[in-house]
């Protein structure tokens, strides 16, 4: 998954050096959002669809059809995909101010033809409190709410802003299908045969940097390992309904959407 | 069970639990306290709490350091115009922690450089300080936290593993001309901070915060309000005071025996117009000493009273022992942008020591209650520029020794003082300063301490801007302003290696430890943080 979304990236880059004029480098947003145009669809499903959705309802990016709706002006939207997001895996574009304009544009005229249509096709329907102290039970270990919980998983805090109710409830249910970018599990095997589990947070030719089963940062010269294997599996188990009840499933994703905290 | 074997079992329980922690658990405020007795660790911004930035390691030599080659670079990918990539970094358990320009931090492989995780604050477009200078000079740490200052002068805590930020607390309004870029001291449990933006009309201060929750335990002001003491030091009546300066932008040293917290501040606004705020301007450019518990001042020392020159007292204030006269002696040593080295007796704050350390021409004495006997104001001859004689970059103190290294900065320059317009959110320096560039010059000074005579120097072609680390080996790393980073023998000077990293190297120091029993150096130069190291074919330790 990791490897997919950098080449994907790099792809990205790779064209907008390719056909970019001379004259957008720093060029300031002029007027924000330009025509809605069939380029802006395109570049959507080239750019963005991925993380977002065809729909823009979101996968492992968030909703992007609400952002007027919730208060979001042209140059925010704008920013956001000229800066990324700190944090998270959103990057940074580096296309022709031109063709954000485009985006932006695109994504306004979708979340207004759409916002009344998807208001409530979100919600989980469950007990939010009921799904907070299953989250506890079962998944703060890993997970991250605020200043309690584990850190092996990604961070929820604000999982309630990028997820869609049906990404979640699919990340649940089928955990190794689709693992959030730098939290691949690795297995790495000393020389002297001791197996370390951990997820991967860099790697190069010659050397692997984990956050280990004991959150413990720390990165190995290859040269000091047997092997560095990325396991099929996500450190996180799948939650098939026999571990978790549909209804249960049902309050921790109402719990979880419910999470738009900042700290 | 007697008291004493009590004792003694909690003694060891105490460190099987430190044992246990070393590699799960991040620094205890134990660690603090052992500061660089634990010489895989770099823990604070200058080490330990002395201030001394002089490292016990002993592997890297005056006869082997001309072996010193890279092992990594690290791109930050972001930097500063006109300034530097300021930071030190922190080390624990084989991972360096790393704060960049414009609020951008890392948590990085020690044997490789590659990052664990990346941190980049969502800073706002009108920042007003903070654009003029948007640097930081490295983390504070305490458990499973980072603490980090931003440019629009929030203090945050970030998770030490993950790089999440825990809570994000403000400081002061970054909107009038305040910003923060100092690295956070934690002391006793409590993280100690300072302000940036005596540029602009404010009002410094020190501040220490809860570690767990971010509510803040105190606020020390450094310029006083009307009726308090020192206000007298201020025109009566007017608006001066309340504008008047004071930031505290560099991180301060602190005596755990004596309880005592140091501080420095530094200059009134605006920084040459002197005439509305005619008197001493208390307590800015002044050294405070506080206990760290209240943030009660328990005395002052002031270096540059009613400075119209931008010198700033921000330094970090040196803890030592010395013998002056005969006589054992509990130190603070500052060399200041006003030319001069001082040595104060620590439990008093009284003068023992003060001679210029530069050719500077403004004043050549102090009286004996330490007031520079000024000679020229530098409105027409010149005097040092508003870098000063040497500036907040650190310096180091050897103490077996006993020799106090400093970047010196040998400058001419005249201010011509204007009485600013004072608007919220725009800077009021009060004037221009002319600099002479032909007549400018820097050296890498020893002093000796107990007398404040010049033992060595070696000249630099530029002032450079570059901080000092010293080791116990006999060694002192420096920078200049060409690039070069560079080791010489501490007792002689002798230069020793050099290698460019192709930036001036500002406002940083080097920081060194050990990874897998093998002494790494690490100086932050333009966009790059370098790992120099002995060669491995040259040693014969087995692996990590």
């Amino acid at each position: 998954m990791f490897r997919r979304v950098f080449r994907a990236t790099t792809g990205w880059v790779a064209t907008f050096v390719v056909a970019s004029a001379p004259s957008w480098a720093g060029q300031a947003p002029t007027s924000a959002a330009g025509e809605t145009t069939p380029a802006g669809a395109t570049l959507y499903a080239a750019r963005c669809a991925d993380c977002h959705g065809a729909d823009a309802i979101g996968v492992r990016g968030p909703d992007l059809t609400r952002l007027w709706g919730a208060g979001a002006t042209d140059d925010r939207v704008f920013q956001t995909i000229r800066q990324g997001v700190p944090g998270s895996i959103m990057p940074a574009s580096t296309a022709p101010d031109s063709d954000v304009r485009a985006l932006v544009a695109y994504l306004k005229a979708l979340g207004t033809a759409s916002t009344a249509g998807l208001k409530g096709a979100n919600g989980a329907g469950g007990s939010a409190a009921q799904g907070e102290a299953t989250f506890w039970s079962t998944c703060g270990g890993c997970h991250r709410v605020g200043q309690r919980g584990g850190r092996l998983g990604p961070d929820l805090t604000r999982i309630g802003v990028t997820q869609s109710a049906d990404a979640l409830r699919t990340a649940v249910r089928r955990a190794s299908a689709a693992i959030t970018p730098g939290y691949q599990s690795v297995t790495l095997v000393t020389r002297d045969g001791a197996r370390i589990r951990g997820v991967r947070k860099g790697e190069d030719a010659f050397s692997v940097q984990i956050l280990d089963t004991r959150e413990r940062l720390q990165g190995y010269p290859k040269t000091d390992l047997a092997s560095v294997a990325r396991d099929a599996q996500s450190l996180m188990p799948d939650y098939g309904p026999d571990r978790l009840p549909d209804a249960s499933l049902d309050d921790v994703v109402t719990f979880l959407t419910s999470l738009k905290g900042s700290p | 069970m007697t008291r004493l074997a009590a004792i003694a079992v909690g003694v060891a329980s105490a460190t099987i639990a430190g044992l246990a922690q070393q590699n799960t658990g991040g620094p205890t405020t134990t660690d603090l306290l052992a500061g660089l007795r634990h010489p895989e660790r770099w823990v604070t911004f200058s080490g330990d709490y002395t201030g001394q930035r002089h490292s016990p390691l002993t592997e890297i030599t005056p006869a082997n350091a001309h072996q010193l080659a890279a092992q990594w670079t690290f791109q930050t990918g972001t930097m500063t115009r006109g300034r530097g990539f300021e930071t030190t970094p922190l080390a624990w358990d084989g991972v360096l922690y790393v704060t960049g320009s414009n609020n951008f931090a890392w948590a990085l492989d020690g044997r490789t450089g590659r990052p664990f995780w990346q941190y980049r604050r969502e800073l706002p477009a009108n920042l007003t300080y903070g654009a003029q200078a948007p640097v930081n000079r490295g983390f504070g740490m305490l458990g499973d936290r980072l603490f980090m200052v931003t440019l629009d002068a929030h203090l945050l805590a970030l998770d030490r593993a993950t790089g999440t930020v825990l809570w994000d607390v403000v400081l002061a309004d970054y909107t009038v001309g305040y910003s923060a870029t100092l690295a956070p001291l934690v002391v006793d449990d409590k993280v100690i901070v300072g302000i940036s933006g005596g540029e602009y009309a404010t009002r410094g201060f020190i501040d220490a915060y809860n570690p767990r929750t971010g509510a803040r335990v105190w606020r020390r002001y450094t310029v006083p309000v009307a009726g308090e003491p020192g206000s007298d030091s201020w025109p009566a009546g007017t608006e001066a005071i309340a504008r008047g300066g004071g930031g505290t932008w560099m991180t301060g040293t602190y005596d755990p025996a004596l309880r005592t917290l140091y501080w420095a501040t530094g200059n009134p606004n605006p920084d040459y117009y002197g005439k509305d705020r005619q008197g001493d301007n208390l307590y800015t450019n002044s050294l405070l000493a506080l206990d760290p518990a209240t943030g009660a001042r328990k005395w002052h020392f002031q270096f540059t009273p009613h400075d119209t020159h931008d010198w700033d007292a921000n330094h970090v204030p040196v803890l030592a022992e010395l013998t002056i006269d005969g006589t054992q002696r509990q130190v603070v040593m500052v060399a200041n942008r006003n030319g001069f080295f001082y040595v104060l007796d620590r439990v008093t704050g009284r003068l023992l020591r003060g001679a210029p350390f530069t050719a500077t021409t403004w004043a050549r004495e102090l009286d004996a209650a330490g007031r520079p006997i000024v000679l020229n104001d530098g409105q027409g001859t010149c005097v040092p520029d508003q870098w000063g004689g040497t500036n907040f970059m650190p310096p180091s103190f050897d103490p077996a020794l006993g020799l106090f290294f400093v970047t010196a900065r040998e400058t001419c320059a005249t201010y011509q003082p204007q009485a600013p317009k004072l608007v919220a959110g725009e800077s009021s320096f009060g004037g221009v300063v002319k600099r002479d560039p032909d007549k400018a010059s820097g050296a890498l000074r020893a002093i000796d301490a107990a007398t404040g005579e010049r033992r060595w120097e070696f000249a630099y072609p530029s002032p450079s801007m570059a901080g000092v680390l010293s080791t116990a080996s006999g060694l002192v790393f420096a920078g200049d302003n060409e690039g070069n980073f560079m080791a010489f023998a501490s007792r002689t000077g002798a230069h020793l290696w050099h290698y460019q990293t192709g930036s001036p190297i500002w406002g940083a120091a080097a920081m060194t430890y050990t990874l897998d029993s093998r002494q790494q150096v690490l100086i932050a130069s333009g966009t790059t943080l370098t790992a120099f190291a002995l060669p491995l074919e040259r040693r014969r330790s087995g692996g990590r």
